[in-house]
């Protein structure tokens, strides 16, 4: 080497001595953005190097991790496993709680806006073993001073009624059971008739005659004439009406979902839920007696008479009372049933 | 003609080294200097004559030492920039080395004492000189400098001939050996 160097030694001088020239100029001579080339040079130098390292280190980085360093991945696996298993149980359970919280809360803004009805809330817990039968049981009972032939409602519409107490349970008869028998009435015509169950999971209205125009959305509400359940309850709206023989046959899309109850409100008195609005208004027409007699409110449609009902296919069972077979109209206001004790 | 291409293995022991009054180099230098700039004021003759080129060609042929002519080369280059005022310094360094070591090499191994010898290594070393040069502003500067115009062809006849002249002079300076 050192043989070479002074065999070559002007040449190597030379090299020397205009590289280091070059390398003087580099330094004065600026390029764009005022960067001197000696340093544009060195980050092209440099770079390539970098690069080099980088892609070396991340290779080197990969290898390991990616193989040296997965010796604890399968035991750490499984830990994850299993607490994603633990956090997605978790899981469930706060959406069961929020579902079940949204619904005691809209159970609870219901009771509230009747205060002047006496209601229990309760859950259902069981239905019944019998596929043809539209029963089920909910967690009140008489010790809650729950009786027969009390309504069962939630804030969607009616369910059906108590047939049978036990002492911590009730029995509850859904609207859609053949046995079951409701007194209903058109909202918009006042028209009365009976919704029954079929055993289908929609009920029927019976009593309407072919005459009666009625449109699919048409509402149903209670007619009060059952003595269970208090006026103007959300029974349903029509889904199908078709002429029949005498009277049409008109299937009703139940408001209350009788296939998902969860929680539910028993009345314990058959007086009329008022909404606040409707209270609101009254008092409104109380306090401002005159001008309502300069306006009349536009009159309520008149109430056609009240449907002679089955009165055994309107009992919600064989040992519940004969709840009325006269029609609507010379029936008596029912009165609010205190809560039997 | 023939004696000006006599390059030889052989007839580089034979070949003399020539050898100055003491100062002698470092004062042509810089009057070469002092001229060319006193030069720069005639504008055009600056361009037409390099002194320095010449003094660095003139004293590598004659004393054939390939280092010391890298040297001299490249000092004579470097004090060029330093007096020039938009030259970078080390332009002309480059150059002027490269020519002080070639002009070194091929003194040692050719007959530089004829006219004709003189005139034709002038005239190449010119444009090997404008050719480093061009490189250098091209590569380092991105200035788009000519290798070859009418006008160099020109001003390389002019030096080699002036030249011719001035080494005939400085040959008066040499020390008997």
């Amino acid at each position: 080497m050192i043989d070479t160097f002074s065999r070559h030694r002007p040449l190597a001088l030379l090299a020397t001595v205009v590289l280091a020239q070059v390398l003087l100029l580099a330094f004065q001579i600026k390029r764009e953005n005022n960067v001197r080339l000696i340093r544009y040079w060195a980050v092209e130098l440099m770079t390539p190097l970098e690069r080099a390292g980088t892609w070396t280190f991340s290779h080197v980085g990969g290898i390991w991790s990616g193989y040296v360093g997965l010796r604890n991945t399968r035991a750490e696996n499984e830990r994850l496993r299993n607490d994603v298993n633990t956090l997605r149980l978790r899981n469930r359970e706060l959406e069961s709680e929020s579902a079940e919280a949204h619904r005691l809360e809209t159970l609870l803004n219901f009771k509230e806006a009747h205060m002047e009805a006496p209601m229990l809330p309760a859950q259902v817990i069981g239905a019944s073993a019998d596929p043809t039968s539209h029963t089920l049981f909910i967690n009140r009972g008489e010790r809650d001073r729950v009786r027969r032939n009390m309504g069962v409602i939630t804030p969607d519409g009616v369910v059906g009624k108590i047939v049978e107490v036990f002492p911590s349970t009730a029995q509850v008869l859904l609207i859609n059971d053949k046995d079951s028998g409701v007194g209903a009435l058109f909202a918009a015509s006042r028209t009365h008739g009976v919704v029954k169950g079929s055993g289908d999971p929609q009920p029927h209205m019976d009593y309407v005659i072919n005459e009666e125009k009625l449109q699919p959305g048409d509402v149903i509400v209670t007619s009060g004439e059952d003595r269970i359940f208090p006026k103007d309850l959300l029974i349903g709206t029509v889904d199908v009406a078709k002429p029949g023989n005498p009277f049409q046959i008109i299937a009703v899309q139940p408001a209350a979902r009788l296939d998902r109850l969860e929680d539910v409100i028993v009345l314990l008195s058959q007086q009329e839920l008022l909404s606040k609005k409707s209270e609101e208004a009254s008092d409104a027409s109380d306090v401002a007696p005159a001008q309502s007699a300069a306006q009349p409110a536009t009159p309520p449609p008149p109430k056609t008479s009240g449907v002679v009902t089955d009165p055994n296919k309107f009992k919600p069972a064989a040992a519940a009372p004969v709840q009325s077979t006269a029609p609507a109209s010379k029936t008596p206001a029912p009165k609010p049933r205190a809560p039997q004790r | 003609m023939s004696y000006m291409l006599n390059v030889s293995a052989h007839s580089e022991p034979n070949v003399e080294v020539h050898k100055f009054y003491g100062g002698t180099i470092v004062g042509t230098v810089l009057l070469a200097l002092v001229f060319q700039a006193f030069l720069h004021k005639y504008g055009r003759w600056s361009e037409l004559i390099d002194l320095p080129l010449l003094v660095t060609i003139y004293f590598g042929v004659s004393r054939r030492n390939p280092i010391s002519g890298l040297f001299l080369g490249g000092a004579i280059g470097i004090l060029q920039d330093a007096l020039s005022h938009d030259n970078p310094i080390g332009m002309y360094g480059i150059a002027k080395t490269l020519v002080g070591y070639l002009a070194s090499s091929v003194g040692a191994r050719i007959d530089t004492e004829h006219p004709l010898s003189r005139f034709g290594l002038i005239f190449l070393f010119f444009h090997f000189h404008q050719a480093i040069l061009a490189v250098t502003q091209r590569v380092l500067l991105n200035h788009s400098a000519p290798f070859f115009t009418l006008h160099l062809f020109i001003d390389s006849l002019v030096t080699a001939a002036f030249g011719v002249v001035l080494f005939a002079l400085l040959d008066r300076l040499r020390r008997n050996s």
